[in-house]
């Protein structure tokens, strides 16, 4: 079949060359609009349904709101896991889908569920939405709005923010969302004083219902008047503080009582979970731009860009938005480091080819595969739905090097027979008999490589989202190169090659040179098997001793380049206290001299990209440029210098992130540890102590470190208990007690005042002095039946308990963690013998289950996966193998260069001090490939010598000798073409450099080893069995 | 020739999964934690405002407020009527006038006699009601007018339930009516032995001097209720007490650092808290700032504090 493909391709040259350039063609365009992102996206497959309820403690935003949530949402297909977090206010059930489901039927199915939700959420208790069509990698850019003339007041800014800002810029194509943090949004307030109510007779509740029926507009059709139509409208909306201060709230024998009797009416700012502070000493207002799933940042961020300098015209002057975090550097950076390597490699690999093949024309026709195969992978990526991301793009820059080797042998082969063959033979025969002779192993080798990516689309969670784009890559590219090799070189082989003018004939210089070096040394390890075998077993040994002593770590860090400072604060924190702590740090931060600016977002704002709560901080910072710093410039480097000049923070966990990782981590939600404990039960007390327990147990376990009981409680609690026969003796409802507290401590809304569109919440509260201490609480009078007012404190009894800081739940079911890390032996032993001592030590109340989770479940799935996924590869790499070869012992042969390969790879991780990782081990995996391809070679040439009628001993030398050049060409142009990979120190670099390393220091012993041991051990390995009769 | 495959594979599974043993950081502050000590510089002590200050006796001005109503001095008030059933031949007092002790305020024709006769007021005062007009027919069971002498005016204060055992007769009060009234001193006259039916609140009761008529019956006032003011020997300001693990505590500084010190709140106010065990008088503690300390003593416990 190979052969007949071949033979297509040299009879209709016209035919397959067009078809090629159209390949191009649609390849470059498919280049210009695959979504470029920074990283592959490793957020899970997740859909998040928020519900705001403003005021409720975590208990009631579970049961009133998280529960019916999670209950409606039950059964869905696809769906792998509901975990949800009940905070103070806010309810966020995760709903996290199999991966691969799309994103858009999850949040169909998610969006009709929704709607029963809805109806089981009593009134009033907030309204559940999903989330923006987004992912960890969505927060494209942030900005705050600077104030040059120091005249706007943060509600002002905020206002400018929530409808001048935010409206233009949702409207940029890719642009989901755009969420509102800091200052204070505007609200017009009522403070009701409580004395007033007494002294007009009038109740909150009278107020709030009068309020919201004197502020509307209806319309009422229309009428006729002289053949005209004339709408009819009645204008009754309330436009500002005067028209509410006008509402009557009650009339006595005619005289009427308005609010502005009873209340002071203003504008103010709402309650708020967050805000944005800046340098250490200002609040600032900032906005986040989410990006729509599935588009092309730096198309998004370039036209938000835009978009944001049309924006700064228009806005009133003095105001100015500041971008302080942009996507679009860390995508620039990321896709140039590779951009770079590719760029390099490509020109290293020309060279080589150059030097190699002596000519232009057979230079030519290799050097084209590269840009085909490139073309072709970007062509079927766009067709997959792929984006090119630092990864796919890796992929790429590492296949380099491969990407031309089928074609080398093709064109090599060709060029070779041409020197040599006769005059009078016909050019295009000559061409079609070497390809030929060549296409089947090509065809193996390329599907080898291919077959030895497999086991990198089994891996699973974050390392699988990681390292598949570049699977893809290299397999698509490599299947590129295959149609290339055969179907394309042969083509323009035979149309550009030329057989060499008489006299100007034989290899080009640096062969024969390296051909009469070689050939002693060959002959030397032919000649003495048991030096080769010798040289082999040492190498092995030494490998094997190396190998232990490598460092491992799990993926390397990618460096996004923006350094984010997390502060976590105590749990029971104000907000007020909280800026007051950032603020101390934000200075401290500016001491250092590379820091020229902080930006910190505090707690959440508009709900939607995350739903921090108030303790948690996190600073951007700034940095000045780098020619200013005192170190070399590494984000380490910089990060070592926070770490050393910021010193310990009293009352504060600091924690050096990057935006993305944080935000990822996040929607992982803890699965970072290594391993997780979680206690599943009812009640939330029998929890902690079941959790704490189990904790106890853990601990008891040799190699435990760090096992912490997740800290759910901690927020403090003014606990109204209601005394039931108090409120019998006025003849008082729960509710009516209820109501009065709600909405004199918290505030009730009673409707909206409209300023065009701007629409701003009217809440009607008690003013501060008035609600701000329990006492002030428990003087707040309550009316009861017949005219009575009752103060609170004689209907319940206040108390200050410390409650839970979130309830959190998986599947339906309340849960606590217990966290936990294994220091010093291998895990499945200690989860062994920690299930032990659980089941010894702990006795659970009936009801409580205990699972066991974190990285070391994914691990273990993993490693499951590896165990069948690795052997199955390698048993069809055997099959291929003798498929080709037709022999159990050739293929054996071969395989034996997997080991001599691992070697190198293992000797060059030991040598730059790179850690055996994720990586590292695809790395190791590629090897496998690129370690038989040469062996391929080299045995299929001395497999034919032997067919013409050599001596195996013969055959091994003359085929070595002769495969020297496409050998030496296959291994030098990989390696050249990972080079500018294993030099780059930029963006992303810290993830290609393991596997560059490894592919080129096994790339190394495995030719050596190909060229020197392969032809020794051939003879064995040939000799006595079916080749013996060729004698 | 299996060996090789061996090799391969257990050096990738090696690999793959990767352990991650390092990717965990964590603070060296749970040693601190158990020991519940906080060790600080004087810079940090002063970037975070944590400010000491002696516990000395102090005063506790308990304090209520109350809604009260302003009401005639039913003392000082007359009910005028007439001394026969008749027809009014002529009113000569209105609303507001002030009037002296046995002024005529109305002409009567009596319906025995068919002789007018004048109405005069018992009380020199205030007319503050007037039920009668020119040709009305009235009789000895009504008022046709109410004198006041609003010299003095009452302030009626509904002490609800929970207050009562606190209100006393003489104890000072401060009565102010409307936002930007400063107010004024006085002592509570009297005290309801009862309790109304309906509102369930007793009246306490305050006599005010109205020399110049500020205060109109029919007033809404608020009463401040200074109920006691007693001298603590132990007080400390509200801020510097804390929940620590589920003690009430007062940092303090020792030689090492600040430690909690557990201690029992007595009375409270909105501004000073008594304590009558834990804290010696004159003892150094933590006034501002006490958060940070607490927050470093929990900084262990509150681990990687999102949301999972």
């Amino acid at each position: 079949m190979l052969d007949r493909i071949v033979d297509f391709g040299l009879r209709n040259r016209l035919l397959v060359l067009v078809l090629g350039l159209l390949i191009m063609l649609a390849g470059w365009r498919a280049a210009v609009r695959l979504p470029v992102d920074a990283f592959p996206d490793v957020s899970p497959n997740l859909v998040q349904v928020f519900t705001v309820t403003e005021g409720l403690a975590p208990e009631e935003i579970e049961t009133y709101v998280t529960y019916p949530v999670e209950t409606a949402m039950t059964g869905l297909p696809g769906v792998a896991k509901v975990r949800s977090v009940s905070n103070f206010g806010l309810s966020v059930v995760n709903l996290y889908f199999e991966d691969g489901m799309d994103v858009y039927f999850a949040r169909q199915l998610v969006g009709e569920r929704l709607q029963e939700a809805r109806e089981r959420i009593p009134e009033g208790f907030g309204n559940p939405e999903m989330g923006p069509i987004s992912t960890g990698m969505g927060q494209i850019l942030f900005y705050y709005l600077e104030d040059a003339t120091g005249t706007y007041d943060l509600q002002e800014l905020r206002t400018v923010q929530d409808w001048l800002v935010k409206f233009h810029l949702q409207t940029v194509p890719g642009v989901t969302e755009v969420l509102g943090i800091g200052g204070w949004e505007k609200q017009f307030q009522v403070d009701v004083v409580p004395e007033q109510l007494l002294r007009y007779d009038v109740t909150l509740d009278e107020i709030i219902e009068r309020i919201e029926t004197n502020n509307l507009n209806v319309g009422a059709q229309f009428i006729e008047k002289n053949a005209e139509e004339f709408v009819v409208r009645s204008v009754g909306l309330a436009r500002g503080v005067d028209d509410l201060e006008r509402i009557v709230v009650k009339t006595v024998d005619g005289r009427p009582v308005f609010l502005v009797d009873v209340a002071r009416v203003g504008t103010g700012g709402a309650v708020r979970r967050g805000l944005q502070s800046r340098n250490g000493t200002s609040e600032v207002v900032a906005g986040q731009v989410i990006k729509l799933f599935g588009t092309n940042s730096s198309t998004v961020i370039a036209a938000v860009e835009e978009k944001l300098v049309e924006i700064n015209g228009i806005l009133p002057d003095g105001l100015r938005l500041v971008p302080y975090y942009e996507q679009k550097s860390l995508v620039a950076a990321a896709v140039g480091t590779v951009k770079g390597a590719l760029l390099q490699g490509v020109g290293l690999v020309a060279l080589v080819l150059l030097l190699f093949m002596g000519g232009l024309r057979p230079s030519f026709v290799v050097a084209v595969s590269l840009p085909f195969s490139v073309l072709c992978a970007f062509l079927l990526m766009d067709q997959l739905g792929h984006t090119a991301n630092l990864m796919s793009l890796g992929g790429l820059a590492i296949a380099i090097g491969m990407m031309v080797d089928g074609t080398i042998v093709v064109v090599e082969n060709a060029d070779r027979r041409l020197r040599t063959a006769a005059p009078d033979a016909n050019r295009l025969d000559v061409v079609g008999a070497a390809c030929r002779e060549v296409g089947r192993p090509v065809a193996f080798a390329i599907a080898i490589i291919i077959l030895v990516f497999v086991p990198l689309f089994m891996l699973q969670g974050i390392e699988g989202k990681t390292f598949r784009p570049l699977a893809w890559a290299v397999a698509l590219a490599m299947a590129g190169s295959l149609v290339f090799a055969l179907l394309m070189a042969p083509a323009l082989g035979a149309g550009l090659l030329r057989r060499p003018r008489a006299g100007g004939g034989g290899e080009p210089w640096l062969v024969r040179q390296l051909g009469r070096l070689y050939a002693p040394i060959l002959g030397f390890f032919v000649r003495r098997r048991v030096a080769a075998v010798g040289l082999a077993l040492a190498l092995l040994a030494a490998g094997a001793a190396i190998a232990p002593r490598l460092g491992t770590e799990f993926t390397p860090r990618l460096r996004e380049g923006t350094v984010v400072v997390a502060l976590t604060m105590a749990p029971s924190i104000s907000l007020e206290e909280s800026k007051r702590v950032v603020q101390i740090v934000e200075r401290r931060l500016l001491a250092i001299p590379e820091i020229e600016e902080v930006v910190s977002r505090i707690g959440r704002g508009e709900v939607g990209a995350h739903t921090d709560p108030v303790n948690s901080g996190e600073l951007f910072v700034l940095l000045t440029s780098p020619d200013t710093w005192r170190t070399d410039g590494t984000q380490e480097d910089i990060e070592d210098l926070i770490r050393h000049e910021l010193g310990d923070v009293p009352g504060v966990l600091v924690n050096l992130t990057q935006p993305i990782e944080m935000t990822i981590d996040h929607l992982l939600e803890g699965v970072s540890a290594e391993l997780v404990v979680k206690v599943f039960g009812e009640d939330l007390d029998e929890l902690l102590s079941s959790a704490g327990q189990v904790a106890a147990a853990v601990r008891t376990v040799e190699g435990s470190a760090d096992v912490q009981v997740d800290q759910v409680v901690g927020a403090p609690q003014l606990l109204i208990r209601l005394d039931r026969e108090a409120l019998a003796r006025y003849g008082l409802n729960v509710a009516d007690v209820q109501g009065t507290i709600a909405a004199a401590v918290g505030g009730a809304t009673a409707g909206r005042i409209l300023e065009g569109v701007r629409g701003f919440d009217i809440q009607v509260r008690y003013p501060a002095g008035a609600r701000d201490t329990a006492d002030r609480i428990a003087d707040i009078l309550v009316s009861a039946p017949g005219g009575i007012r009752v103060p609170l404190g004689d209907l319940a009894r206040l108390e200050e308990i410390v409650g839970p800081r979130q309830i959190t739940r998986e599947d339906n079911q309340r849960f606590v963690s217990v966290q936990c890390n294994v220091i010093g032996r291998d895990i499945g032993g200690f989860v062994a013998d920690a299930e032990a001592a659980i089941a010894e030590q702990v006795e659970l109340p009936a009801g409580h289950l205990v699972t066991w989770g974190g990285q070391y479940r994914l691990q273990q799935e993993a490693n499951r996966r590896l165990t069948v996924v690795v052997p199955v590869v390698l048993a069809l790499l055997a099959l291929l193998l003798f498929a080709n070869f037709g022999s159990v012992r050739h293929s054996l042969l071969i395989l034996l260069n997997i080991p001599l390969a691992l070697v190198g790879g293992v000797a060059g991780l030991a040598l730059t001090g790179i850690n055996l990782s994720v990586p590292a081990s695809v790395g190791f995996i590629a090897l496998f490939g690129i370690a038989m391809e040469n062996g391929m070679v080299l045995v299929s040439s001395m497999n034919r010598l032997v067919d013409e009628g050599l001596e195996p001993l013969e055959a091994a030398r003359q085929g070595a000798l002769g495969r020297l050049r496409p050998v030496l060409m296959t291994a030098i142009t990989t390696g050249l073409g990972l080079t500018p990979l294993l030099i780059a120190t930029g963006t992303g670099s810290e993830v290609q450099r393991p596997l560059a390393v490894v592919v080129t220091g096994g790339l190394f012993s495995a030719t050596i080893l190909t060229l020197l041991v392969l032809p020794a051990l051939y003879p064995w390995f040939t000799g006595r069995s079916d080749r013996s009769g060729s004698d | 020739m299996s060996l090789p495959i061996i090799i391969a594979i257990s050096v990738l599974l090696a690999a793959a999964p990767a352990v991650a043993q390092d990717d965990l950081e964590h603070d060296d502050h749970e040693a601190e934690a158990h020991e519940e000590l906080v060790v600080m510089d004087a810079t940090t002590r002063a970037e975070f405002g944590i400010e000491i200050t002696a516990a000395g006796p102090g005063v506790l001005r308990l304090r209520r407020t109350l809604p009260g109503e302003v009401r005639a001095n039913a003392d000082r008030l007359a009910h005028i009527v007439p001394r026969y059933e008749g027809i009014v031949h002529d009113v000569r007092a209105a609303v507001g006038d002030r009037v002296r002790a046995g002024q005529t305020l109305a002409v009567v024709e009596g319906d025995a006699s068919l002789t007018e006769f004048n109405v005069r007021t018992a009380l020199g005062g205030t007319v503050i009601e007037r039920h009668v007009s020119l040709g009305e027919a009235v009789s000895r069971d009504q008022a046709l007018f109410v004198v006041a002498d609003l010299d003095s005016v009452w302030i009626d204060i509904a002490v609800y339930l929970r207050d009562l055992d606190a209100v006393r007769e003489g104890d000072p009060v401060t009565v102010s009516c409307g936002r930007h009234d400063a107010g004024i001193a006085a002592r509570i006259g009297y005290v309801a032995p009862v309790v109304d039916e309906a509102t369930r609140t007793a009246t306490a009761r305050v006599v005010l001097p109205n020399g110049d008529r500020h205060w109109r019956p029919g007033m809404f006032v608020t009463a401040v209720l200074e109920t006691s003011a007693e001298p603590v020997d132990v007080a400390v300001l509200p801020s510097a007490v804390f929940n620590v693990e589920g003690r009430t505590c007062v940092f303090v500084e020792t030689d090492e650092g600040f430690v909690p010190r557990p201690v029992t709140v007595g009375r409270r106010t909105d501004d000073l808290l008594e304590i009558t065990a834990g804290l010696a008088p004159d003892e150094p503690y933590v006034v501002h700032g006490g958060f940070t300390l607490k927050a470093e003593l929990e900084k262990a416990s509150f681990g990687d504090g999102h949301n999972h």
